[in-house]
């Protein structure tokens, strides 16, 4: 499948804007940006305007937007890196691409630029299969099938909810790791789209990803909070809790997960040893977390997606909520989620 | 430097360690190609067919070669349990080896190019792998943390970055790749060219199809597990002798705590076989799996099956409460199952633990406990 084969109605592209100088981000990525439309959602917290080149069929959010339309206390959801959800609430479409606004288009092996638009949305129209790993990998790809003895009956696969992409140069590496090897960088181009097996967890990036919003929409939570959440990818969680609703979710409700191509090149941003400075409470509550998820069961009842979130959510605050406070909230505000969402997309 | 530093196992290639398991009919020509990365190892050939054909070995490769009158010599009325006229044979070869670990390789594989053009060093990308942990409780986006140049990515918890032993590492395919018989008549000029530089841990809990055409695993931990069932003549079904050890040896391995890889190394598939025979071999297969995937994935094993003979023991009696009802075949193949541990132990007595032992003095069984566990002479 070609860019030319995508329909580029159905897709938002939602940029968080954590920087105010969007100019080098959409610049870089104009050839791949080009044809859709953009929906910016800036930090209600970043103070100046932000700079966007011309050319692009973008609209804009700012704090004012949040509080019109979802209220005044609701908008403080929305802040730092969880901005970009509020682009997924107020988004028509029916797939979401979203990339941090420090990261370009990466280079493939042949020094082709790596078009992680469309890669994304071929990952999310093609079927995902997680209920038998195949060891050639993504068997609906040019070149490639499923191999012998894999159950005929599992090859039709099922929905793919999200297409997780990668990194290289600056991976999704937590403070503690980056700041012991300062000088790694991601190098490894590893060719390869696969579904995540059901009932394996993963740490799903924000970085680099794309979902199908009609399908799961509302299952990307702006919930997970730390005290401390900062403006760097290493000194927050929501990305990582949020995929973890997800994938369990997807899991309950028969869809797949991809996770590989496409890469993009993060670049450089913050500093690993600052961020260890700060109390890194996120490896407490994913300590917490990964029990509590692995022994989950959410009722066969809940076969919507509010459901599904609502019930995680009384889950979650019955049992993480005394272990920490950041449970709690993460519990409220998927409640308060589901209701926003609810009500912005009621006349859809 | 990013990618696998081999250099440490290139250098001292455990050649004590490791036997090389390959099944054979034909010749062993294909043997010239890798003496760069397998003549250092001692090799266990399995012959199957006419065993009055004489097989040549290349010169220099220091070997052992058992053909079916060897397999019925050693093995006796045991010998039932070893197919013959298929690749399954090759368990044999896991049986008598005394080796930590085992590779196999089938007859029709050579040595693959990277992308940058370097040969690839099947064997010790394999032992790599097995020497280094795997992580199948949850799964690392960047695939093997414990290659140079990547790590544990964000968001990974930190009480499981220790990660397990690995028993199982299961090797790719480039050129022909291992299709079955409908997709090979579907797609006859098909070649598998995607080089995928990554080795990744399958999850606890998940089910694959292992091939055996370049396979290496950890004979202590999971030997046992490896049997490769009743295929070929006399049986009703055929190519799925991988399979059935794959999807048991996962089973095994899950319940143990072990870990199971699959991604590099490559090698070059050279042959394909013949779709309409590969059909009329595996046909019952096809339909079978559908039975038995689900059977393997429901299935639990008990807190008392503490290693891979007591569990396959236990997954013998299983097959033939649950699949006994698709085809009568199951119920000869979960005989066949405890035959074949009844053989691995007379073979492969337990080491004797001192320490446990002075604690705990081995009671003497007698007959009518059953047969005494010392292998006879």
């Amino acid at each position: 499948m070609s860019s030319a084969e995508i329909n580029k109605n159905e897709v938002d592209i939602v940029i968080g804007a954590l920087n105010a100088d969007l100019t080098q981000f959409l610049t870089s990525w104009r050839p791949f940006f080009s044809g859709f439309h953009l929906i910016v959602v800036k930090d209600p917290e970043l103070k100046e305007e932000l700079n966007i080149p011309e050319g692009f069929d973008v609209d804009v959010y700012s704090k004012t937007d949040m509080e019109k339309v979802v209220g005044a206390s609701n908008a403080t959801m929305f802040s730092g890196y969880s901005c970009r959800y509020f682009g997924y609430l107020i988004s028509k479409k029916k797939y979401i691409v979203s990339i941090d606004d420090d990261c370009v288009p990466a280079k493939d092996p042949k020094g082709f630029l790596v078009d992680a638009v469309t890669q994304h949305v071929i990952n999310l129209e093609n079927p995902a299969t997680p209920l038998f790993f195949n060891t050639l990998y993504d068997p609906y790809c040019e070149g490639a099938d499923f191999v012998r003895g894999y159950p005929f009956s599992l090859r039709s696969g099922v929905p793919c909810a999200a297409s997780c992409g990668l990194w290289l140069n600056l991976a999704d590496l937590d403070a503690p790791t980056q700041a012991l090897k300062t000088e790694q960088r991601n190098t490894s181009y590893v060719d390869a789209v696969m579904t995540v097996p059901a009932k394996a967890m993963l740490p799903i990036s924000g970085i680099n990803i794309a979902f199908n919003r009609e399908l799961v929409g509302p299952a990307l939570v702006p919930a997970l909070r730390l005290a401390g959440e900062g403006k760097v990818r290493w000194e927050t969680l929501e990305d990582v809790w949020c995929g973890m609703c997800l994938k369990h979710i997807s899991d309950h409700l028969g869809y797949g997960v991809k996770t590989g191509l496409p890469y993009v090149w993060r670049n450089e941003r913050g500093d690993a040893v600052e961020s260890l400075r700060k109390k890194w409470e996120g490896m407490k509550l994913m300590e917490k977390s990964v029990p509590f998820f692995e022994s989950l069961k959410l009722p066969e009842t809940a076969l919507k997606i509010e459901d599904c979130v609502i019930e995680l959510a009384k889950a979650v605050k019955e049992q993480l909520g005394s272990d920490d406070p950041a449970f709690t909230q993460a519990a409220d505000a998927m409640v308060k989620w589901i209701q926003l969402w609810n009500s912005v997309n009621s006349s859809v | 430097m990013a990618g696998y530093n081999l250099e440490g196992i290139e250098a001292a290639p455990l050649k004590d360690d490791v036997d090389i398991v390959i099944p054979t009919i034909r010749s062993l020509d294909f043997l010239e190609q890798w003496r760069p990365f397998l003549q250092h190892y001692h090799l266990i050939i399995v012959q199957d067919g006419d065993p009055s054909i004489k097989i040549k070995v290349p010169e220099g490769y220091d070997y052992e070669l058992y053909n079916r009158n060897d397999i019925n010599r050693i093995l006796g009325p045991r010998a039932n349990c070893i197919s013959y006229k298929d690749g399954g044979c090759r368990c044999f070869g896991f049986m008598v080896s005394k080796k930590k670990y085992i590779y196999t390789i089938d007859d029709d594989c050579f040595v693959a190019k990277d992308p940058s053009g370097k040969e690839i060093n099947v064997i010790a990308q394999h032992i790599k792998n097995l020497e280094t942990p795997s992580t199948p409780h949850y799964f690392n986006t960047l695939y093997d943390p414990f290659r140079e140049g990547t790590d544990f990515v964000r968001g990974y918890p930190f009480s499981l970055r220790e990660g397990v032993q690995t028993a199982i590492s299961h090797g790719l395919w480039l050129n022909i790749p291992d299709y079955d018989a409908p997709t090979q008549l579907v797609k006859p000029r098909e070649r598998n060219t995607r080089y995928v530089d990554a080795v990744m841990t399958i999850p606890k809990g998940v089910l694959y199809p292992m091939c055996g055409m370049n396979l290496a695993f950890n004979r202590e931990l999971v030997g046992p597990a490896m049997y490769f069932g009743l295929m070929g003549e006399g049986q009703p079904i055929s190519r799925y002798d991988d399979m059935w050890a794959g999807w048991a040896a996962k089973v095994v391995c899950d319940h143990l705590g072990f870990g199971v890889k699959t991604g590099l190394p490559y090698l070059w598939h050279s042959k394909a076989s013949n779709p309409f025979v590969n059909l009329k071999k595996e046909h019952k297969g096809l339909h079978w799996q559908e039975d038995m995937v689900p059977f393997f994935q429901n299935l639990r094993l008990s807190k008392e099956s503490d290693t891979a003979a007591k569990c396959y023991m236990e997954l013998s009696k299983m097959t033939k409460e649950k699949l006994t009802k698709v085809d009568p075949y199951f119920e000869k193949l979960a005989d066949a199952m405890v035959t074949w541990i009844e053989a691995w132990e007379e073979l492969n007595p337990p080491v004797k633990n001192e320490a446990s032992e002075e604690l705990n003095p081995p009671v003497k069984k007698t007959q009518s406990d059953g047969e005494d566990v010392k292998a006879k002479g």
